[in-house]
């Protein structure tokens, strides 16, 4: 299991570094130079050379990604040209908006995805069945933001049950520990707060996780039609366990493996989908922020937020991995 | 229906003496979930055809007179779907969206495709070293998200239908060249690939006249869903407003952006691109399903 791992994160060096490259090539052949976007269309020539030598950005380009790389490594990002504030410290404030987001529209795909794709491979042929079909199909068919704006319609400007943009309201008094609002809510003691930012995250979640609730539901529904049908299934009913005890013990446990392996794969999802929830909903997440960086032209930003969440994301499915490596034991011994 | 009758359906049909392809038509039409999807399909196809036959009035013709009483009047006998806030039926500029959405699903899965394909077959009929060097080059696009791969690429090009094609189109390039990859590999090691081998077929005539042919239907099978979701993709930019930037062009995505910002006082301006949005993104996964279950009839009634 621990060779399993290290290969798995010694496979993570090569593919980080590639990103990297990537982006710092992509950057540096976006239209407009930060000079421009910063000091304006009538700055003076010897104020853009003056800010190109401040940012390093008169160095041949391997001296260049030479020093990106090393204060990188450093866990430095740069500044921000937009604000002029460190771009880690913008990820710090933004990046719980997205996490606390992803992770509700995750919770709120499994609760209802997985219990779908159960009861319909149970039900397989009847009227359950085909609705749960029908309603993954709308899932996946419906562009996350075209409902974002529905239920924001419905449920904040006709019916008033739930807000429509932000994080919490404005007018709550409350402390910010973590930048994770409903465990702030929670550790301050301050359960006002903490519900109100439940009600806030709430539609986004709901919108965001359309996609990986249809994809959940299908693959759970595919792998438990399979799983009904093989020898120990058939063997557990036939020494008479009971029909509770099979569906838990055999069919369930063994269907959820093919579940896992998506779930990592659906976090790419999120993250993408976060960017157009967010706007939607006006949430000062990373994808806004990602969104305006490139209306301003602002590279370090760009470059380090989406570096970011490439990170992120090869992290999660790599303890994905891991995790089905411990699920599964036949994966641990190939 | 019963398991047992769905492995008597496939052997029945394993019987036939037809080619796959026929047989593949053949139980596509028997499958109604990929009726309606070619239905919907056609439906907007037509549409974006005849637009300038069909739809009352000229998407970019303003009325401000219609705007007299605020923004914006709902749907009416003169404007079914009622008047976007620069006073234009919005019917027709749904209809002329058609021709937008379509073109650029076709457009951005095609350049995906044809990267990918070309990729997955040096990737898959090569091996070796080309095999490595694509299938990292992959892994890297892989590990970041596909709309922000997009977003990042369209803010290189520029906005604009054009770039926004592109970027769609490259960041499905992944999905299609391993799975051609993976199919090639798969088809590799086949008895017919060894007797076309030991009769002295050039390795190349071998890749494209056996493998590949026999490689393609997983493909075409993501190439339907790809559509699907690069029709979601090209609206999701568009509504970022990385899209096209004439504002008058009447592109779903962008016409949902505005529609956002008059929601309280006029929700059906996102309700009918959206809904156009949804029911072709619906056809093409229902026909997208319908093919994969035709080609491997094992799978059907399963996903």
């Amino acid at each position: 299991m621990a060779r399993f791992v290290v290969r798995r994160l010694l496979l993570l060096v090569p593919i980080l570094l590639g990103v990297s490259v990537l982006l710092f090539v992509w950057v540096r052949a976006l239209p407009g130079t930060p000079a421009q976007a910063i000091l304006g269309e009538r700055a003076t020539p010897a104020a853009i050379e003056r800010f190109n030598r401040q940012y390093g950005l008169t160095r041949p380009i391997h001296v260049q990604y030479w020093a990106y790389m090393k204060t990188t490594m450093r866990g430095d990002l740069g500044t921000s040209v937009a604000s002029r504030r460190p771009v880690t410290t913008e990820i710090k404030e933004r990046f719980p908006a997205t996490v606390e987001l992803a992770f509700a529209a995750m919770a709120f795909a499994l609760l209802v995805g997985l219990p779908l794709g159960f009861f319909a491979a149970k039900r397989y042929g009847q009227a359950f069945d085909h609705s749960s079909l029908f309603l993954s199909l709308i899932g996946i068919s419906i562009p996350v933001f075209f409902l974002a704006i529905i239920l924001k319609y419905v449920f904040s400007v006709k019916l008033g049950w739930l807000p429509s943009i932000g994080r919490q309201d404005v007018l709550i008094d409350a402390e910010h520990p973590t930048g994770f609002y409903v465990l702030d809510g929670i550790i301050t003691r301050n359960w006002a707060a903490a519900w109100d930012a439940v009600q806030h995250l709430i539609l986004p979640a709901i919108a965001l996780g359309s996609i990986p609730l249809a994809i959940i539901a299908r693959v759970t529904r595919a792998s438990t039609l399979d799983v009904q049908s093989e020898d120990y299934v058939r063997t557990a009913r036939a020494k008479g366990l009971a029909p509770r005890i099979v569906d838990r013990r055999h069919v369930l446990r063994n269907a959820l493996l093919p579940v896992t392996t998506i779930i990592g794969l659906q976090v790419g999802i999120l993250l993408g989908g976060a960017v157009l929830t967010e706007t939607v909903f006006a949430i000062p997440g990373m994808g806004s922020w990602l969104k305006e960086a490139i209306f301003n032209h602002d590279y370090p930003v760009l470059q380090g937020g989406i570096l970011f969440l490439a990170f992120v994301f090869v992290m999660v499915n790599l303890l994905v991995d891991i995790a089905y490596g411990f699920i599964n034991p036949r994966i641990r011994v190939s | 229906m019963s398991l047992a009758e769905v492995e008597g359906v496939r052997i029945e049909h394993e019987h036939l003496p037809s080619g796959l392809w026929r047989e593949t038509g053949r139980r596509l039409l028997r499958n109604p979930g990929a009726i309606v999807g070619f239905v919907f399909v056609l439906l907007f196809v037509l549409i974006a055809i005849f637009a300038p036959l069909i739809a009352p009035y000229s998407p970019t013709e303003q009325n401000l007179s219609l705007l007299a009483d605020g923004c914006c009047p709902g749907p009416s006998w003169a404007h079914p779907m009622g008047v976007d806030e620069l006073g234009r039926d919005e019917l027709s500029r749904v209809m002329y969206g058609a021709r937008y959405s379509l073109v650029i699903g076709v457009v951005s899965v095609t350049v995906g495709l044809s990267i990918g394909l070309l990729l997955g077959a040096i990737a898959g009929g090569f091996g070796g070293f080309a095999d490595s060097i694509v299938m990292r080059a992959m892994d890297i696009m892989l590990a970041i998200p596909g709309l922000l791969l997009a977003i990042g690429i369209v803010s290189l090009l520029g906005p604009g239908l054009v770039p926004v094609m592109i970027a769609v189109g490259v960041a499905t390039v992944p999905i299609f060249s391993r799975l051609l990859r993976g199919a090639i590999l798969g088809q590799r090691d086949t008895d017919y690939v060894l007797a076309a081998q030991s009769i002295g077929v050039r390795r190349r005539s071998i890749l494209t006249g056996h493998i590949l042919p026999n490689s393609i239907s997983p493909v075409i099978v993501a190439g339907t869903l790809a559509m699907a979701t690069a029709i979601i993709d090209v609206a999701g930019l568009g509504f970022l407003g990385l899209g096209p930037q004439d504002p008058s062009t009447p592109e779903w995505g962008t016409m949902l952006t505005n529609a956002n910002s008059y929601l309280s006082t006029a929700p059906f301006l996102a309700l009918f691109p959206g809904l156009a949005v949804v029911m072709v993104v619906l056809g093409f996964n229902l026909i997208g399903d319908g093919l994969r279950e035709a080609l491997d009839p094992k799978l059907r009634g399963r996903l």
